[in-house]
């Protein structure tokens, strides 16, 4: 079996550094299982959020070779022979360039646009509170009959509700890269699903618009579909925010 | 030290919904999770939630089926109201906006699943664990229930039978917490992770089972193992009983529906044990394809319904397998999914120690007896979380305020333990790990004998023994994984030895338990619920009656 090299961009407090390790690639082998033969064979101070394996939880969003992936869905196969001298797609690179240079193997970062709390875990606070500041729910107490919806209906809420909140948008955003307060791709798709669901109230359905009716809501957006690239779920936020836009008075 | 009237430890479906409960009552309550609540196993739930919605389904027809699915061993009461209350919360669960699929005319779909005498399983395409997890978390955010989360609960605090509270590490700076509280309720999922090849995420290596049990409340049934027919070769990431209940095919290499052999009219669609029992048997005799799987072949289902009904298994299919099963079939092998046995508890989650509760995987209820029909396990967590919720509720009312010695003194202790466990040379948890994975898998399966089971026993104790010396290296205090790996592993070494110990003795064979020495079922010495306690020499078992109502135990036929 062949042998790849595994760049991981560690950090503790105010230092900053690249490990390099030699793994033994395995046919199937995803990012995930290589950071955790590094944490249980190798260096076991290594941290990285993970919990499904299966690409449903949306633990382990990281910037893999310069894209936000999910670790768990990114085949070794596939990403240890890419080139990344130029980042991907123009993806926000967060590390200088040298470090890449002459390489061949995979470059594990943590996600752009969170700050770094030690190696690969990022402060997901920051991107929750944004999701939750639009209010996600539904405002409804339990009645004895369940709605009728169209199927149609529910297809379309669907590419919506598949968002796992694994904050790749988030990291690919170049938006949410230059203002904190903007309420990014996530939180936006959300708010196009609640404006779209017939369960919703018109009092709420309103008082959501005029939230996002703002430079750090819908127009925020520079429309570059960055985060549509990304997501591992086939979500389109960009789509969701164009559509809000059209709504707004 | 922290207060609240009612802390539930775990954030998935259980105990969400034990949570938005207590706190509709009034109730000062709190979650704390190891994860944050979405990241839970919940999520991965695909196929999804049984109820009789139907105008000529009922629940007497969904209790009938579960009974007999549990292959008798679920207590009949319990079984009563997990389908009684079925269409209430499934409701709920849809007027609180998950996003079901639908029929033409708008109503809630439902599909087939194994052991159903009818469509009764609701789903969101094959992601229903996912939406209905989303859907709750959205209501205790609307709810604003505090969370506390990335919290690893170390130990449940009990005095004088009473459950006053637990301890607690931050993860983020590996600090001990006490939390006061009259009641707690687990619900911290199940422990596929002592298995190889599981379908459970990471994360479940039933360390919350292992705080009640090393407390002294009894765990129940734990031989009931369930491996589900069909996970993904390599992966063994699931692969939804829906996609049969679609219409899919299982085929060995002959291209044989090897199902005739061994469920005649019920084919792919007999319940989970007889299926994987089946695939095993194929394996075994080598029937099946190099490697050890069969096929599952949705093939002629079409692009469309696959689109519509499967999108998740199929995406899972092309990232994982490189297959994608519109084309062509997919490679699918039995892998541990989920436990009937849990913490003994009962109809409204109490457990016999007071103020402590259980509710969801964790939990022994007992409504799957020896083996779980598909779509009940999402249905238990909301109808037991309810509950339990509720009863936990009224229950604090009388309860007078705690004192702070038993705590504080708690804690003293178990800092000194993690102390000890800090160290430059000695045991390695993940080597440990590793071996009580393959310990499991090869002996304690789909197949059981007493030779192996005694085998698995053995050496069971023996990694105990090496655990006892095992050392965390890592000194970081942030997210220090090295560490929460070595106090996770204690607990699965616990249950390793309680699941075989009540396998090796059950000298039967009763749904998911199957004993190659014993190939019947026996129900005039073992129509009884298995209760092991802990002791420092290993587990002590009892029994307990199983209650019957309606139902008189008959052989089983699908």
């Amino acid at each position: 079996m062949s042998e790849f090299e595994l760049m991981i961009r560690r950090q503790d407090r105010e230092q900053i550094w690249i490990d390099r390790f030699t793994v033994e690639e395995r046919p199937g082998m995803t990012v995930l299982e290589a950071l955790f033969h590094v944490q249980e064979k190798i260096d076991g101070s290594l941290c990285f959020r993970y919990s499904c394996r299966g690409a449903v939880c949306g633990s382990c969003a990281m910037l893999i070779n310069k894209v936000p992936r999910l670790a768990c869905r990114t085949q070794v196969s596939e990403v240890k022979d890419e080139t990344t001298d130029e980042p991907k797609d123009g993806v926000a690179s967060i590390k200088p360039s040298e470090i890449i240079e002459g390489r061949n193997g995979i470059l594990v970062e943590p996600l752009p646009n969170l700050s770094v709390i030690r190696d690969l875990i990022v402060d997901m606070d920051h991107f929750y509170e944004l999701v939750d500041s639009i209010k996600p729910w539904i405002n409804s107490d339990a009645k004895e009959k369940a709605t009728l919806m169209e199927p149609s209906m529910q297809i379309q809420l669907e590419k919506y509700t598949n968002c796992i909140l694994c904050a790749t948008c988030h990291g690919a955003c170049p938006a949410a890269a230059r203002n904190g307060e903007y309420l990014g791709p996530a939180a936006l798709a959300k708010a196009w699903r609640f404006h779209l669901d017939p369960r919703s109230k018109e009092k709420d359905r309103k008082e959501l618009a005029e939230f996002i009716n703002s430079d750090s809501g819908v127009w925020g957006c520079d429309v570059v579909y960055k985060c549509v690239a990304v997501c591992p779920k086939k979500v389109t936020p960009t789509q969701g925010i164009l559509k809000l836009r059209g709504k707004m008075e | 030290m922290i207060d609240h009237d009612i802390i539930v430890i775990g954030g998935g479906l259980a105990g969400l919904r034990a949570a938005l409960e207590a706190d509709k009552k009034g109730v000062d309550v709190a979650i704390i999770s190891k994860v944050h609540p979405i990241r839970s196993h919940s999520g991965a739930a695909q196929g999804g939630i049984n109820a009789s919605l139907g105008l000529d389904d009922s629940w007497g027809s969904h209790a009938l089926d579960t009974v007999k699915g549990s292959d008798y061993l679920a207590d009949q009461d319990t079984v009563e109201i997990l389908c009684r209350e079925a269409p209430e919360r499934v409701i709920e669960m849809e007027n609180w906006g998950t996003n079901f699929s639908r029929t033409e005319d708008g109503n809630i779909a439902q599909r087939p699943f194994g052991g159903a005498g009818f469509p009764r399983t609701c789903y969101a395409g094959d992601r229903t664990g996912h939406n209905l997890l989303h859907t709750l978390y959205e209501q205790v955010l609307r709810s604003g229930i505090k969370v506390y989360s990335e919290w690893l609960v170390t130990k449940l605090i009990v005095d004088k039978e009473k459950c006053v509270g637990f301890l607690a590490m931050n993860t983020i700076d590996s600090k001990l917490e006490s939390f006061r509280a009259k009641a707690t309720i687990l619900a911290t999922g199940g422990y596929g992770r002592i298995y190889q090849r599981s379908t459970n995420a990471i994360i479940n290596r039933g360390s919350g089972i292992g705080l009640a049990y090393t407390a002294g409340v009894p765990l129940q049934d734990m031989e009931f193992v369930q491996f589900h027919p069909t996970t993904l070769l390599g992966t063994n990431i699931l692969i939804t009983e829906g996609a049969r209940g679609e219409g899919g095919y299982l085929y060995n290499k002959n291209h044989e529906r090897f199902m005739i052999n061994y469920a005649a009219n019920a084919m792919e669609l007999a319940p989970r044990d007889i299926v994987a029992r089946a695939i095993q048997t194929e394996i075994d005799e080598g029937r099946a394809f190099p490697g050890g799987y069969v096929q599952l072949d949705i093939t002629h289902l079409g692009n469309d319904t696959i689109n519509e009904r499967l999108p998740g298994i199929r995406q899972i299919s092309i990232d994982f397998a490189g297959v994608d099963p519109v084309k062509e079939p997919i490679p699918v092998q039995p892998g541990q999914h989920y436990s009937m046995g849990g913490v003994s508890s009962n109809k409204d989650g109490e457990t016999p120690v007071s103020g402590l509760y259980a509710v969801g995987e964790c939990a022994c209820i007992s409504v799957h007896g020896a083996n779980r029909l598909g779509g009940n396990s999402l249905l238990d967590t909301v109808v037991f979380g309810k509950r339990a919720g509720a009863a936990a509720s009224d229950y604090i009312v009388s309860q007078e305020a705690i004192s702070d010695d038993i705590l504080s003194k708690a804690i003293a202790d178990e800092n000194e333990m993690i102390e000890a466990l800090m160290g430059e040379s000695g045991e390695n948890f993940a080597e440990i790990r590793e071996e009580l994975q393959a310990v499991m898998q090869n002996n304690v399966g789909v197949f059981r004998t007493r030779e192996k089971l005694d085998l698995a026993f053995e050496r069971i104790k023996e990694l105990k023994k090496r655990a006892d010396n095992i050392k965390v290296m890592s000194k970081t205090n942030v997210f220090n994984f090295e560490l929460l790996n070595a106090l996770e592993l204690k607990a699965m070494l616990e249950l390793a030895q309680v699941i075989t110990l009540g396998a090796l003795v059950r000298e039967e064979s009763r749904g998911a338990h199957f004993r190659t020495d014993f190939t019947e079922r026996n129900d005039e010495e073992w129509l009884k619920h298995t209760l092991a306690y802990y002791t420092e020499e290993g587990p002590r078992l009892a029994y307990k009656d199983v209650t019957i109502t309606q139902f008189q135990p008959k052989r089983r036929e699908y």
